[in-house]
C-alpha cells in the first residue's frame, strides 16, 4: 500500500488543513499533530524577549533527513498511516508556526502520539536547520547539542 | 588531486565569511586533514571546530573518512531547527 509521506522545507505559511487532508486515508480515525511556533517571551532558563527568528536550512540534506525521520517512524510504529513533516524557513515573528509534524493512524491508542513526539525530537537532532535569534539587544545563533552518530 | 565543493552554514558561514567554495585536495585527504587545512586557511574557524558537524554528500561524516572526488562537503554547527 502506498502510504502518504510529506516532507518539505518551505518559505510559505504552513497550511495544517491542507497537510491533514493529504495524510488522511479512508481508514484514518486519528491524527497527532505537533507544531512549534516562535515564542516572543521566554520565562524558563534564560528569560528573554524575541523580536524574530531567522531560519536557514541545508535544503536538499534537510529534506532527505526528514524522509529518514519518517522512515524511522514507520519502522517503530508500523500502524502509522500518513506522516507530514514541514519546516518553515526565513524570518518568522512571534506566534508564527515554524514546524509541523503530523502522524495519522486508525485509532488514537496505536502509538500515534508517541510517533509524532519521536518525529519532532528526531527532527531537532538530525535535520540540518538553524535559527538566529534577534532580540531587543542584539542577535545570536541558537546552537543545538546533539552530535549525530555514524549511520544517522 | 580531487576537486570538492564546500558549503558553510550558520555560525560557520559567518566565521568563514563565505557560503561556499571549491577546492583541490590530495586524493587521500581525510575529514580530519580537511579540518586542519580549513583552520590554517580560515583561522576564524578554529574555535568552531570542536563542535562542527561535517557531511559528505549529505550524510554525516567523521574524522577518519576519506573525502571522495567531486564530494559536496558541508560544515555546520549542531542543528537547531524546529
Amino acid at each position: 500500500m502506498n502510504l502518504p509521506t510529506i516532507f518539505s522545507i518551505t518559505e510559505s505559511e504552513i497550511d495544517l488543513d491542507d497537510l491533514l487532508a493529504k495524510i488522511t486515508l479512508t481508514s484514518t480515525g486519528a491524527a497527532a499533530i505537533f507544531t512549534g511556533m516562535v515564542r516572543g517571551v521566554t520565562s524558563r532558563d534564560n528569560p528573554h524577549e524575541t523580536v524574530f527568528l531567522e531560519y536557514e536550512a541545508y535544503v536538499p540534506m534537510a529534506e532527505s533527513k526528514m524522509k529518514q525521520v519518517a522512515d524511522e517512524i514507520r519502522e517503530r510504529w508500523p500502524v502509522i498511516e500518513g506522516i507530514a513533516l514541514v519546516q518553515r524557513v526565513g524570518r518568522l515573528y512571534p506566534k508564527t508556526p515554524t514546524v509541523l509534524i503530523a502522524c495519522t493512524a486508525a485509532h488514537r491508542d496505536t502509538g500515534v502520539f508517541d510517533a509524532a513526539r519521536y518525529g519532532i525530537d528526531r527532527l531537532k537532532e538530525i535535520v540540518p536547520v538553524w535559527k538566529k535569534e534577534v532580540g531587543p539587544n542584539g542577535e545570536e545563533w541558537v546552537e543545538g547539542d546533539y552530535i549525530p552518530k555514524p549511520g544517522e | 588531486m580531487n576537486h570538492i565543493k564546500l558549503l558553510f552554514f550558520a555560525t560557520i558561514r559567518d566565521r568563514a565569511g563565505t557560503k561556499s567554495l571549491e577546492l583541490e585536495i590530495p586524493a587521500d585527504l581525510t575529514i580530519r586533514g580537511l579540518k586542519d587545512k580549513l583552520c590554517a586557511d580560515y583561522p576564524n574557524l578554529k574555535e568552531s571546530m570542536h563542535s562542527v558537524l561535517i557531511t559528505i554528500n549529505r550524510e554525516y561524516a567523521f574524522d577518519e573518512a576519506v573525502v571522495p572526488s567531486n564530494a559536496e562537503i558541508a560544515l555546520f554547527p549542531p542543528v537547531s531547527g524546529g
